[in-house]
């Protein structure tokens, strides 16, 4: 295939330059995303994802049972953030950043 | 609060999600449906192509007749629907979080059953992000669903049965279906009948072929192909891509299900039992997300899995439910083996395979 | 590949690969990383990447945090474009108790030279003008910012690389043997050997002291970060909890849990993230959340980092961190001068292993 063939849509990221960071070492979808943002558009790698695999195994010969899939994460799919919050304005394991000054005698630490 | 409690969830309202639907409902259990859809029927809604193998008690129909039998049977069910609605993820103890575009709220079900299907996968070549190329599958609901004439032109990549479907109903509607292009050296359509009509109305396949590139000034003009030595370019203001498909596995992922691998399955496919149940215990699967397959293999797999959660939930009792397994396993066996036999021997391998998935752990660093 | 290297350093991340690059800036070749999966995989690869100084305490970390900081730009020159942007610090706070906080932090900051302003409602507003309307005030420091995480790392292998490092991924270690003037180090791949031996395995370093018979005393913290959509440049600065990176992307957490290695993200934190970006920001509520990602934080006992020599074993050393980001321009500096002087040009005693008291296993 030509090397200029686009695998992320979203990112822009052509065959090449996902050859090339193979070629560097990387063996996973995921470190091939890190490398060159392919599949961290808003597709979240739901389209290119078997186009990398292919790349990796044409490139390595690594067989596919052997291409771990990309980390998949939520939200399943986008979400507005107005959606996702609730409205509770105590945050639990989410702090500010003055949470973690410590006043010692009435003295920053 | 939005809230919801239920005996059995069901993610995804396609063929086999109805039948799993059907099969909990008429045993009296609890059931909630959702889908991101505001209709019943999955893709089968844009199905106007006859169904071959369905299971012995349905008669031959189209894919649209098949939605509209599944949702007449769970009519008379008191079943909660929650249609245009997103499963978003997970909380921490596994309560579901679903959002209906105003809020996120949780859903705590007993069983779920995740029927969430399969997508269609890209093939790439030079200039394929041009507009005017697209998958089979969103040309057939552009066509069927939207009454939309998608292009005057077209060209196929990809000849499985789905894609001869869509070339036939492609050219109903007007669209001259330039040629189907097909990397392998033959055509991978088992269905000879299918294959006889393309032929019939001057389709031409080219195996052993590719694309060399789309050409196009902001959406696709031409295409050109390669035949062995032989490059030749066709005018096309539509290109439809099939590259096969492959579960979907994103709501696995997130709840820890394992996978294993099986090429005839689509790929990846979450690691399951007999029962069609997951490694995590009250999560069982069914449809194109056990492996993708034939529509009646679809209804039976979600007849499968709605039967071993009514026997988890003491719906019915394990006699009865074994022989009830039995009979339907005999079933799969006839209509993916007739469909095709190395999807059968797949599956099999996949069940068997259980306790040794290649993928497991996945959060875990 | 060679069997034999001065030295080698475990764990490719950004502290390690800092290590790896500023040590071939000086010596070049004889010089291994070995990683048991591929940089990147593990905390580097999982951050809001802020080069952050402003509310570290003690004061004496805030001062080796900002000498780092001050390390970026000219970081920057040598390995080339690592998406590094001093956008300055703000903390935003929505009562008069954080207000007497951040009086007193500015205060204390004052006399090691770190400029902290602790600015009023419409001060913090002018600054930024999308924090919501209801907030008290800020602090402000200049010297914070952030970087892109996936290039620094990136920029620190490739540099490196291209001064005879060598890189072995994917290659876990499995045992390591101390012999006379040298260590023996057993990895999937191979045996290796070498002079100096660096552990900088991050959130595995306790496991990493395990094979040389020491309690390395890090711990996990997770983190749960949400990603939006791109949108069109409006945040100023990076805003303690939240930040925009150069695509336009906006990424948000503060969490934090003791969840060990499981780097699953949940829906009552994500939901409490997105809370905070709306009360922080208030026009983020139309902003898609595309991807919630979770990063594992390589924390000490007690919070600050440990390096230096491992007593009692000659050639050995660790360098092990929360801040990775922040910090590693200056560890990689001064790991480098005492791995090849054997004495660093600011003092890093006060991290010493030794600090604490529990450090042989046997």
């Amino acid at each position: 295939m030509d090397k200029s063939t686009i695998i992320c849509r979203c990112e822009e990221i052509s065959l090449e330059e996902i050859e090339k960071v193979i070629s560097n070492g990387a063996r996973t979808f995921d470190d091939i995303k890190r490398l060159t943002r392919c599949g961290m558009g808003p597709c979240q790698s739901k389209i290119c994802n078997c186009l990398v695999a292919a790349a990796i195994n044409e490139k390595t010969g690594t067989p596919f049972h052997e291409i771990p899939l990309p980390r998949m994460r939520m939200p399943i799919s986008p979400i507005k953030l107005d959606t996702l919050a609730t409205n509770s304005t105590t945050f639990s394991s989410v702090k500010s950043v003055l949470d973690e000054v410590e006043l010692e005698d009435g003295k920053v630490r | 609060m939005k809230a919801v409690e239920t005996d059995v969830l069901i993610i995804g309202a396609g063929p086999a999600g109805l039948a799993a639907a059907f099969e909990t409902a008429s045993r009296g259990l609890d059931v909630t449906v959702i889908d991101e859809s505001l209709s019943l029927g999955g893709q089968l809604i844009q199905q106007t192509q006859n169904l071959s193998s369905l299971p012995s008690d349905l008669s031959p129909m189209r894919g649209f007749e098949l939605a509209a039998h599944l949702i007449k049977q769970i009519e008379e069910y008191d079943i909660r629907y929650l249609l245009g609605h997103r499963v978003i993820g997970f909380y921490q103890d596994g309560t579901i979080g679903i959002t209906d575009e105003v809020d996120v709220f949780p859903v705590k079900t007993k069983k779920m059953i995740v029927a969430t299907g399969a997508a269609e996968n890209a093939v790439a070549f030079p200039k394929w992000t041009l507009p005017g190329v697209l998958t089979i599958g969103a040309a057939q609901t552009l066509i069927n669903r939207d009454f939309v004439k998608p292009g005057n032109d077209a060209v196929i990549v990809g000849s499985s049965d789905f894609a001869m479907d869509v070339a036939l109903q492609l050219s109903e509607v007007g669209v001259q279906v330039k040629g189907i292009v097909e990397k392998s050296t033959g055509v991978l359509s088992r269905n000879t009948e299918k294959v006889k009509q393309v032929n019939k109305i001057g389709i031409p396949i080219y195996v052993d072929s590719s694309i060399v590139e789309a050409r196009g000034m902001g959406a696709v003009e031409e295409i050109v192909i390669k035949q062995e030595d032989r490059v030749f370019t066709e005018k096309a203001d539509l290109v439809c891509i099939d590259g096969g498909r492959s579960p979907i596995l994103d709501i696995f992922y997130q709840l820890g299900t394992s996978f294993g691998f099986q090429k005839e399955l689509g790929g990846w496919v979450p690691q399951y039992n007999k029962d069609f149940q997951t490694d995590c215990k009250d999560v069982f699967l069914a449809g194109n997300a056990a492996g993708v397959s034939t529509q009646g293999a679809l209804v039976l797999t979600g007849r499968l899995a709605g039967m071993n959660v009514c026997e988890a939930l003491g719906a019915v009792s394990k006699e009865t439910a074994a022989v009830e397994k039995k009979g339907l396993w005999k079933e799969l066996e006839i209509v993916e083996t007739k469909y095709n036999l190395d999807i059968w021997h797949a599956r099999n391998r996949h069940v068997d395979n259980f306790t040794h998935p290649v993928l497991k752990d996945q959060f875990i660093s | 590949m060679e069997t034999s290297y001065e030295t080698i350093i475990i764990g490719g991340g950004v502290v390690g690969s800092s290590i790896a690059y500023h040590l071939s800036e000086r010596n070049k070749g004889g010089i291994l990383v070995l990683d048991k999966k591929f940089p990147l995989s593990g905390t580097s690869g999982s951050t809001q990447a802020w080069v952050w100084v402003h509310n570290k305490t003690p004061s004496w970390y805030a001062e080796f945090s900002m000498y780092s900081a001050e390390l970026y730009p000219y970081l920057s020159k040598k390995i080339g474009d690592v998406e590094y942007k001093r956008t300055g610090g703000l903390s935003p706070f929505f009562n008069e108790a954080d207000r007497e906080k951040a009086l007193l932090l500015a205060k204390t900051y004052e006399s090691i030279g770190i400029k902290i302003k602790v600015l009023t409602r419409e001060e913090a507003l002018e600054k930024e003008p999308s924090l919501n309307p209801e907030v008290a005030g800020a602090t402000y420091s200049s010297i914070d910012g952030n970087v892109n995480p996936f290039r620094l790392v990136d920029r620190y292998m490739r540099a490196a690389k291209k001064n005879g490092v060598q890189y072995s991924t994917y290659n876990k270690v499995t045992e390591i043997q101390k012999l006379p003037g040298k260590f023996m180090v057993v990895s999937q791949k191979g045996t290796f050997q070498c002079k100096n031996l660096v552990l900088a395995g991050g959130t595995w370093s306790r496991e990493l002291g395990k094979m040389v018979d020491i309690t390395i005393p890090i711990n996990q913290l997770r983190g749960q970060i949400l990603v939006t959509e791109p949108l069109k440049p409006f945040l100023n600065y990076t805003i303690s909890g939240l930040r925009q990176a150069f695509n336009g992307e906006v990424l948000i957490g503060y969490s934090m849990e003791k969840e060990g290695f499981n780097r699953a993200t949940t829906l009552e934190v994500m939901q409490e993230t997105a809370n905070l970006a709306v009360h922080y920001v208030p026009s983020l509520r139309k902003a898609k959340v595309v991807r919630a990602f979770s990063g594992i934080r390589a924390m000490p006992e007690d919070g600050f980092p440990i390096l230096g020599r491992i007593p009692g074993v000659e050639n050995l050393f660790v360098a092990a961190t929360h801040s990775g980001v922040t910090l590693s321009p200056l560890i990689g500096t001064l790991m480098t001068e005492l791995i090849l002087d054997g004495d660093t040009s600011i003092p890093i005693d006060r991290y010493s292993i030794t600090r604490f008291n529990n450090m042989e296993t046997k």
